[in-house]
């Protein structure tokens, strides 16, 4: 298919707009989800801050309810009454707290009783409470009884499963409390609260962590005490589970976390999803960990969302440009197709075709309103360039039987005179092609006098015909009254320049010779000398006297020389065109070539001299084309005698 | 062809430089006329620079001198050289025209 020009305006804006398309998208997105990164980002951190500031709000709401307990125990009466009321009381003021013991030391409250440590804990919705201890409870070596009384402190305890109780997974805060007895202080028993990780769970599961996060604990050698799969906790630790799921990254996180360390981790392959982010801080109190998970495609929905709508945004609109931009470049090119076809049309020669109409004022209706005018003009044009053809042809075929005419004036028939034994004459004309105007001429004055002649008018064409045939037929009449040469062209100079405005002239050779002794007069107006060429073989220049060409001017006078010739005495007449001939780099024949030439073959005859000549102009020009007439005429004596 | 004029004292010093055949000689003719227009019938050619003159070239000179001199001016040469002055001698041109070496011979008579 061609490639027009609506296919590459079309490529070329479509491309540079989808380049800033985009950039500008491209910028657009990077910018926006460096936004909602760092807000997703803000968000987890903020989630888990807040989880973890609740945790430990729960916490320590709960350690202070137990050290307020320890407080008041340290004073006023221990009566049964009181002790048994406190973890009731506290229960129904303080719903995150699932039990709540007070453990007595050994017959410290009761000497009759070793054990002593009512329990209260919530059971179906209400409050239930139970005296703890017994031989097959001794909750002296429980670790929430054991630890504090051993450390002296208050401490959480690791969870685990309440046995006294509920059988509920627990953990607990437990606090020692003293009496003074003689000046010294004695322990008298630990008071306790416990929390539901159940409750723990329901808490942890209340933040809303996007749709999939969630939130987990790990107790401070990596088990999960809190975590939405149930049989993960207390049966698991994050190292068995990073060991199980084979991946190192969450071993590393479970390190980190047991470190106390606070930050955030993105953890792949995780879960069977993606990617997912972990947010982690610390619970120094339980040395615990809370870790927060996120989805990455959760957390950056948002960003995919953006990047949907804003490629969907550009895919549509690059699509509708180019709908346009497809639309208006045909609207431009479908005048131009049209042109098209009919120029090829008008070119096949079909001018009378009639152009498409254009009607739009830009420049395709310019472009339409020029090929009217090409075509009208190219129309007119053909019409005149056939009358001048057919106009110069007639001009030609006219000129060329002009040239036909002209040459058929000259004698053409060798020998001329065969009759006559006195002398031998032969001459040749080579018109250029243009017409030219070389001359030659030889007849009989009288019996005795031949008369021969060679001349070269000024200048080519119909005018210098015209004066060649003057000249001619003024030569034949006015030689033809036995004038003396010089005479003769004296009076054909009159003639000629009378009312030659156009200053056309002509170079003449006129020679008579006398049959019977061989003299030769002639004269010479402005031609160039000719040879004369001896029987022994002698060359040489027929002197001239430089008179000037006839035509020119009126009232000239041409002297007239005089030769002796010998029987095989010869001239050789020629115009310039000899001399002149060129070759190809403009060289000219010259009179010295022409003289070497002729002297090369001393025994020629007058037709061997010629044909001579001319094979040694050819050789010379070697196929460049005659810019003029070559004219020769060579004339052998032969004398009287031979005639006997 | 390149001509070249300008006027020394009386004379109109025309230098002509280059091939004066068939295709040339008009504007030689043309100059000339030019000059007679402008009443500068008196006329000095120098040829010196001239490599070629062909039998235009000599029309266009005995028309130029036909016209001057039917106005009472004249044209003369001066620096014939080589073939030049050879077409000159044998054409007869040498006995049509004054004729000399160099213009200052003009200036000094």
């Amino acid at each position: 298919m061609r490639r027009g020009i609506s296919f590459r305006l079309t490529v070329l804006v479509l491309a540079c707009s989808s380049l800033i398309f985009c950039i500008i998208l491209g910028y657009n997105y990077i910018i926006s989800r460096g936004i909602i990164v760092r807000m997703a980002e803000e968000k987890g951190d903020y989630l888990a801050s807040n989880t973890g500031q609740r945790l430990a709000e729960v916490f320590s709401s709960v350690s202070t309810v137990v050290d307020d307990m320890a407080q008041s125990l340290e004073n006023g009466a221990l009566t049964e009454e009181r002790v048994r009321r406190m973890g009731g009381q506290v229960l129904r003021n303080h719903p995150e707290i699932f039990g709540t013991a007070i453990g007595f030391e050994a017959y410290r409250f009761d000497p009759y009783r070793k054990y002593f440590a009512p329990y209260h804990y919530r059971m179906n919705g209400g409050v239930v409470s139970t005296i703890l201890g017994g031989d097959g409870y001794q909750y002296f070596y429980m670790d929430w009884y054991q630890l504090p009384r051993e450390l002296g402190e208050s401490i959480w305890t690791e969870p685990y499963f309440d046995e006294g109780g509920g059988g509920a997974l627990i953990t607990t805060y437990s606090a020692p409390f003293y009496r003074e007895e003689n000046g010294q202080r004695r322990l008298v028993g630990v008071v306790t609260a416990d929390i539901s990780l159940g409750w723990l769970q329901d808490l942890v599961s209340g933040i809303d962590v996007c749709d999939t996060g969630y939130g987990f604990l790990l107790s401070r050698y990596g088990a999960y005490i809190s975590h939405p799969d149930s049989d993960l906790i207390m049966n698991e630790t994050i190292f068995s589970r990073a060991e199980e799921l084979g991946l190192p990254d969450l071993r590393e996180l479970g390190r980190r976390m047991r470190k106390g360390d606070k930050g955030f981790v993105e953890l792949a392959g995780f879960q069977g999803l993606e990617s997912v982010f972990v947010y982690y801080l610390p619970l120094p109190m339980q040395h615990w960990s809370f870790g927060l998970v996120f989805p990455k495609a959760e957390l950056f929905a948002d960003v995919s969302r953006l990047s949907s709508v804003m490629s969907g945004m550009g895919i549509a609109g690059i699509g509708v440009l180019a709908g346009l931009i497809l639309l208006l470049s045909r609207t431009i090119t479908r005048p131009l197709r049209l042109l098209t076809t009919a120029a090829r049309e008008i070119a096949s020669g079909n001018l009378d075709l009639q152009l498409p109409e254009v009607s739009s004022r830009d420049e395709v209706g310019e472009l339409a309103g020029s090929f009217q005018t090409m075509r009208t003009s190219l129309k007119s044009y053909i019409a005149d360039l056939t009358e001048t053809t057919a106009a110069k042809e007639r001009i030609e075929s006219e000129l060329s039987i002009a040239r036909e005419i002209q040459m058929g004036i000259l004698p053409k028939l060798f020998p001329a005179f065969p009759e006559r034994s006195e002398f031998d004459i032969f001459a040749s004309i080579e018109p250029a092609r243009e017409v030219g105007g070389d001359l030659y001429d030889f007849f009989f004055v009288d019996d005795n006098h031949f008369c021969f002649l060679v001349g070269d008018v000024s200048g080519k064409g119909v005018p210098a015909a015209l004066f060649m045939a003057v000249t001619k037929t003024l030569l034949k009449v006015v030689a033809e009254t036995g004038l003396e040469p010089g005479e003769v062209l004296a009076k054909v100079n009159d003639d000629l320049a009378e009312e030659n405005d156009s200053c056309m002239f002509v170079t003449l050779f006129l020679a008579v010779l006398d049959v019977r002794n061989g003299e030769v007069r002639y004269a010479n107006a402005g031609h160039n000398p000719p040879l004369y060429v001896q029987a022994a073989g002698a060359v040489e220049w027929v002197p001239s006297a430089c008179e000037p060409m006839a035509g020119a001017m009126e009232g000239m006078t041409y002297s007239t020389g005089t030769m002796h010739f010998s029987p095989g005495d010869r001239l050789f007449i020629y115009t310039d065109g000899v001399t002149e001939a060129m070759n190809r780099d403009s060289d000219l024949y010259t009179e010295e070539r022409l003289l070497e030439d002729i002297a090369a073959h001393p025994q020629a005859s007058a037709a061997e001299i010629i044909r001579e000549v001319d094979a040694g102009i050819k050789t010379f020009t070697a196929g460049a084309e005659q810019s003029d007439d070559i004219t020769m005429l060579a004339m052998t004596y032969l004398g009287t005698t031979s005639a006997k | 062809m390149k001509i070249v004029n300008e006027m020394k004292g009386a004379c109109m010093l025309v230098s002509v430089e280059g091939r004066m055949d068939a295709l040339t000689a008009p504007e030689f003719e043309k100059a000339c006329a030019d000059f007679l227009d402008q009443g500068k019938t008196n006329v000095v050619v120098d040829f010196a620079l001239l490599e070629y003159i062909s039998s235009a070239g000599l029309r266009s000179i005995l028309a130029s001198a036909k016209k001057l001199k039917s106005k009472g001016g004249d044209l003369r040469f001066c620096g014939l050289t080589g073939m030049v002055e050879e077409v000159f001698r044998i054409s007869g041109f040498q006995a049509m025209f004054t004729i000399v070496p160099s213009f200052d011979d003009i200036a000094g008579s």
